[in-house]
């Protein structure tokens, strides 16, 4: 694969900067902050590479999305080589929501499904999987659920919601709330339960997972589409240099706020690999999908740059 | 490439009892033969019990809604599970052919005793052994060419030749092949060719109880028989039937 020309943009513009400015921070000193990481306290969790106590890290998580939810797409559009919009469109219609009542009906089926989006922020999975249910499945009654424990994020939705046809539908509902604790949600109520770049930022993510199966009904899924690790060491090599370098800069260019920058991209490094991560929505007590595909459980986009996982709530046991 | 030569180009050993199985390693594929024989038992089934009960739910709405979602969303409403829940099988409609393949090939496996090994008998054993897998696909022969269709998409064409290449050791194994003889077919990939020209013809076969389809596999086998195995000869032989066949199947407007 070969990167696109923002890749050679952007790297020119790095260049530019880091003429301008001294950097305040530099990869080697993200990395003496990992090899450190290893002897840290057990009460402390992660912010990006710096180890914070676990309290303290849910509000610093909010400060920096209250402080980057209007930038936010461009910081995206940056971390995903200008893809993420495909990658949605992809996670979106490969999950197939809403239910094609009018080909087959059958006796006894529900009618519609409620979907629950997670750090669902700006509405970006929301729009696409009321879309996807209505043109594609003809299912004008299936409902979706934002939720996102920042209110700016959320605030932001809403926002966003009044350029689409879903801005007064009732179909589209916000909740404030913590993945780790949906209380609000009734268990077995959920029919497909999607996080896109969200689940990196959880505090206790097998948490959020043991909830996610709480709130799903039995068959219910579990699907994630997150940052993660690319598998060729030399595109590894040059996303790395990529993120690490060009993004926080970029960053504070766009959004005067180089630290958050820093902290959505080392938050990226912090998460576990595609397996471990399949191994956790199973040992949550999902079924994997795939055992005859060569990645069972898990679909790499751009060769591990993000991926798909996704689980099935058993109907039994 | 023909068939044949992709089977060629993946199988570069002889078939033996060690690479007769009842399912497949994934990450292992054609090239290596580290498979265990029909008689080892102490393998795990290669679908999960929800998985199977989906796709044998899938498979029997296939005579009806084909290979497609529409099967298997109804084989998920049958087992109990959701529509969303067809996100088990990423691989959509094309889950319900390999579980058809699979589980026909083990069904196989499980249904015959290995034949004591008896050359001259070794013919008349494989293409028993042909037909009783061909009459499997009896009930959704109708539906079979989108079958075809989804094993020969780019992206699953691997998997759809190791599954054939499995199915050939089978039959070879259980015909009681195991040994080199003079007959070209008695390996994988001769076999392979044999019986998936034979089991495309059978998808236009409107002949009462598929006897045509029976005679054209009679005279693949008689003139497989007249050929000796000899390398070069053998190769460019299949390569043309395979390919001859696959174009003639085209020009009948199959889908391949
Ligand atoms: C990068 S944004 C993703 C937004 C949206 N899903 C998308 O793909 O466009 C990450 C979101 O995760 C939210 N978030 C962080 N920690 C959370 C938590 N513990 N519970 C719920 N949401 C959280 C943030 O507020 C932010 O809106």
């Amino acid at each position: 694969m070969s990167f696109p020309t923002p890749w050679r943009t952007s790297a020119r513009l790095t260049r530019r900067l880091l003429a301008i400015k001294q950097p305040y921070r530099c990869l080697s000193c993200s990395l003496r902050l990992a090899r450190e990481e290893a002897r840290q306290d057990a009460k402390t969790t992660h912010f990006g590479f710096e180890s914070v106590p676990a309290a303290e890290k849910q509000s610093r998580v909010g400060a920096v999305f209250s402080s980057v939810a209007s930038s936010y797409d461009t910081m995206n559009d940056l971390m995903s080589l200008y893809t993420h919009r495909l990658w949605k469109d992809h996670f979106v219609r490969s999950l197939n929501p809403g239910i094609h009542t009018s080909l087959f009906p059958s006796p006894n089926q529900p009618t519609s499904q409620t979907i629950l989006d997670i750090a669902g922020g700006t509405g970006d999975i929301a729009f696409r999987l009321l879309s996807h249910a209505t043109t594609v499945n003809n299912d004008h009654s299936s409902r979706v659920i934002v939720s996102d424990i920042n209110p700016a994020m959320l605030a932001e939705g809403k926002k966003r919601s009044l350029q689409t046809e879903w801005a007064s539908s009732e179909r589209l509902s916000w909740v404030e709330a913590n993945a780790e604790d949906l209380h609000m949600i009734d268990s077995n109520s959920i029919d497909l339960y999607t996080v896109a770049f969200g689940i990196r930022n959880f505090t206790d993510k097998m948490a959020a997972l043991r909830e996610a199966y709480r709130v799903l009904k039995p068959g219910g899924v579990f699907a994630c589409l997150e940052f993660s690790k690319v598998h060729n060491p030399i595109l590894n090599g040059a996303y790395k240099r990529w993120s690490f370098g060009a993004i926080p800069l970029i960053g504070q260019l766009v959004a005067g706020d180089r630290e958050s920058y820093q902290y959505l991209v080392e938050s990226i490094e912090r998460f576990p690999s595609q397996r471990e991560f399949a191994g956790m929505v199973e040992e949550a007590g999902f079924l994997l999908p795939g055992g005859m595909e060569e990645e069972g459980g898990w679909e790499d986009l751009m060769g591990g740059i993000a991926a798909v996982h996704r689980g099935i709530k058993p109907t039994e046991g | 490439m023909s068939i044949f030569r992709l089977l060629q180009a993946t199988c570069s050993k002889p078939p033996s009892r060690l690479y007769s199985s009842s399912n497949f390693v994934p990450s292992c594929g054609l090239s290596c033969g580290r498979f265990y024989h029909s008689y080892e038992h102490d393998r795990p089934p290669p679908f999960s019990p929800t998985e199977d009960r989906i796709l044998s739910a899938a498979l029997s709405h296939v005579p009806t809604h084909g290979f497609t979602t529409t099967a298997l969303t109804q084989g998920a409403r049958a087992a109990g599970y959701l529509d969303i829940s067809t996100n088990l099988f990423p691989a959509g409609p094309f889950s319900i052919v390999n579980y058809h393949l699979v589980t026909q090939r083990l069904a196989l496996a499980k249904d015959v005793t290995p034949a004591r090994h008896d050359p001259i008998k070794i013919p008349t054993n494989i293409n028993k052994l042909i037909l009783r897998r061909l009459h499997a696909n009896k009930a959704i022969i109708h539906r079979w060419q989108e079958a075809l269709a989804l094993l020969a998409t780019p992206t699953r064409l691997p998997t759809s030749l190791r599954e054939l290449a499995l199915l050939s050791d089978e039959i070879l194994f259980l015909a009681g092949s195991t040994d080199v003889t003079s007959v070209w077919y008695t390996n994988r990939a001769g076999l392979a060719v044999i019986y998936a020209s034979a089991e495309l013809f059978m998808t236009t076969d409107t002949s009462e109880n598929f006897v045509e389809t029976e005679e054209f596999l009679a005279r693949r086998l008689e003139e497989g028989e007249k050929i000796k195995s000899f390398v070069g000869g053998v190769g460019t032989w299949a390569g043309i039937q395979a390919g001859g066949f696959v174009d003639g199947m085209r020009s009948k407007g199959v889908r391949i």
